[in-house]
């Protein structure tokens, strides 16, 4: 069978934060895939805000993120080995929670470090508690975010379309009725 | 030879420990390769199915009886698109590419539900469609919510606060219709006798004919079995049905007062089966409708790339 093996494929991955709210950590919902950090940013609002409520978006390309877990960590004995290069800023992210939700890592702080294994060590000593369960550090220069100066433009719209919104229907129990009366609204 | 036998024991009794104890298995966390296995087979078939399953309802946009429905329509359909988009990104999370899910389900190697296979005949059907269908999907949904596979997890969770607006407009259309005009109520008995049966069957084969649950349940990958799943969409459903004056299409239907269930009549296994393998009264035309679309995108793509590659090159 013919294979649609593409030849312009869906382009590379970029991960995707999303502050629900200011003072709000950005939290890891998800990843998209995009030819350019602005295409990035396009899909990721059409992906992960149709519906309230967002403030601001940051991707970044999914090669950049270096992501260990507790477990990996604990396995590793050679985890002190420093990465060579210059020292630069990462952007911190870790997982403290088994509960149940629709978002990954959240955003915590940031270090600075000659690589991403260094990051990690670093962000272990500055963020100790609560214990994490999963790290993400990415480099401050690989990230993009959306324009602050476009938010409204950006995530309002959403907030409108009620229809949306489960609570627009109420409690929907069937009753028995008039049926001499047809139409819809 | 016998040291790293023993060795990947211990490593599976810890995974289970950690299972039974509730916590999340993460991306970079050990996993047997049969928990992969399974994990990308059934994340995939799930996020084609919320592809294909625009086609069903996309058919009726342009055809919507009010601007309100039209809006309700196209945010639907745009949410299965997202949904799809969840879903990719968890299977990704296992180390499979998008590109070689999308190339399996273009190529027909893959699967997706069955549901999808049956044509919309009428606007009706769009109704049933949410309340029936997106109704046994957020049962299996919920129970999916619970899976040990932390990326799975969050998009069910994700997808279930999104999903039941797809219930409830459906709902709130067909009983709407079901209180209507004689055709009104015609056109909602019709959809009803179509959706019921295929709507059952979306929940997958008996528990007996399903191999593989066991372990998927053991390994915290599924919480619920088919039939679970399936009773409890039977239980809040066909009361609801008949209490809003529609009749079910199967004459065996009947509440059991010593279990509290509402007991169904025989599956035709058969029809699902063939549906499955490819014999549905729409299969061809779903596949093709999916390869039409991608190849109408090639030229997106393709400039995409370019673009990105020529500002790469000025940067």
């Amino acid at each position: 069978m013919a294979s649609h093996a593409p030849q312009a494929g869906e382009g590379p991955r970029w991960e995707v934060f999303k502050q629900d709210a200011l003072g709000k950590p950005h939290q890891a919902v998800g990843s998209v895939h995009a030819g350019d950090a602005e295409h990035a940013l396009l899909m990721a609002r059409s992906v992960y805000t149709r519906r309230p409520a967002a403030v601001s978006l940051w991707v970044a390309p999914a090669e950049a993120v270096f992501a260990v877990t507790a477990e990996q960590l604990a396995d590793d004995d050679r985890w002190s080995v420093e990465d060579g290069g210059q020292e630069r800023r990462f952007l911190v992210f870790r997982k403290t929670s088994h509960r149940r939700s629709m978002t990954f890592v959240d955003h915590v702080g940031e270090v600075t470090a000659a690589g991403p294994r260094a990051a990690v060590a670093a962000a272990r000593q500055a963020f100790p508690e609560p214990p994490a369960l999963a790290w993400w550090v990415v480099p401050a220069d690989r990230l993009s975010a959306s324009p602050d100066a476009e938010a409204e433009a950006w995530f309002d719209p959403a907030g409108d379309k009620t229809y949306k919104q489960q609570s627009a229907y109420g409690l929907l129990a069937p009753k028995k009725r008039d049926r001499s009366k047809g139409g819809d609204r | 030879m016998a040291e790293p036998v023993a060795e990947e024991q211990e490593r599976l009794d810890a995974f289970e420990a950690r299972i039974a104890n509730g916590e999340k298995i993460e991306p970079g966390d050990w996993m047997p390769q049969a928990y992969r296995k399974q994990l990308v087979r059934m994340i995939s078939q799930h996020a084609h199915s919320e592809v294909v399953g625009m086609l069903p309802e996309g058919a009726w946009i342009t055809r919507a009886p009010s601007l309100r429905r039209k809006l309700i329509l196209i945010a639907k359909v745009q949410d299965e698109a997202g949904h799809g988009q969840y879903l990719y990104h968890a299977a990704e999370t296992l180390g499979v590419t998008r590109d070689e899910l999308i190339d399996a389900l273009l190529t027909g190697r893959a699967k997706y539900s069955s549901v999808f296979n049956y044509p919309t005949l009428t606007w009706a059907d769009v109704g049933m469609i949410g309340w029936l269908v997106d109704g046994a999907a957020i049962k299996n949904q919920l129970m999916l919510a619970q899976c040990s596979y932390g990326p799975y997890s969050r998009a069910m969770v994700r997808i279930c606060a999104e999903e039941t607006f797809h219930h409830k407009q459906g709902k709130e259309m067909v009983l709407t219709y079901a209180q209507g005009t004689a055709s009104q109520r015609t056109m909602a008995q019709s959809a009803l006798d179509r959706w019921w049966w295929p709507s059952l069957m979306m929940l997958g084969p008996h528990d007996s004919d399903s191999p593989n649950t066991p372990q998927l349940v053991r390994w915290g990958i599924k919480t619920k079995t088919n039939d679970q799943v399936r009773q409890e969409f039977v239980d809040e459903h066909a009361p609801e049905l008949m209490d809003a004056g529609l009749s079910l299409p199967d004459p065996a239907l009947r509440f059991d007062p010593s279990s509290g269930h509402w007991m169904h009549g025989p599956i035709d296994w058969d029809e699902f089966w063939s549906v499955v393998k490819g014999h549905g009264p729409v299969n061809a035309e779903r596949l093709a409708a999916r390869r039409r679309a991608f190849d109408d995108g090639r030229w997106v793509r393709e400039a995409m790339a370019a673009y990105a590659a020529r500002r790469q090159q000025a940067a």
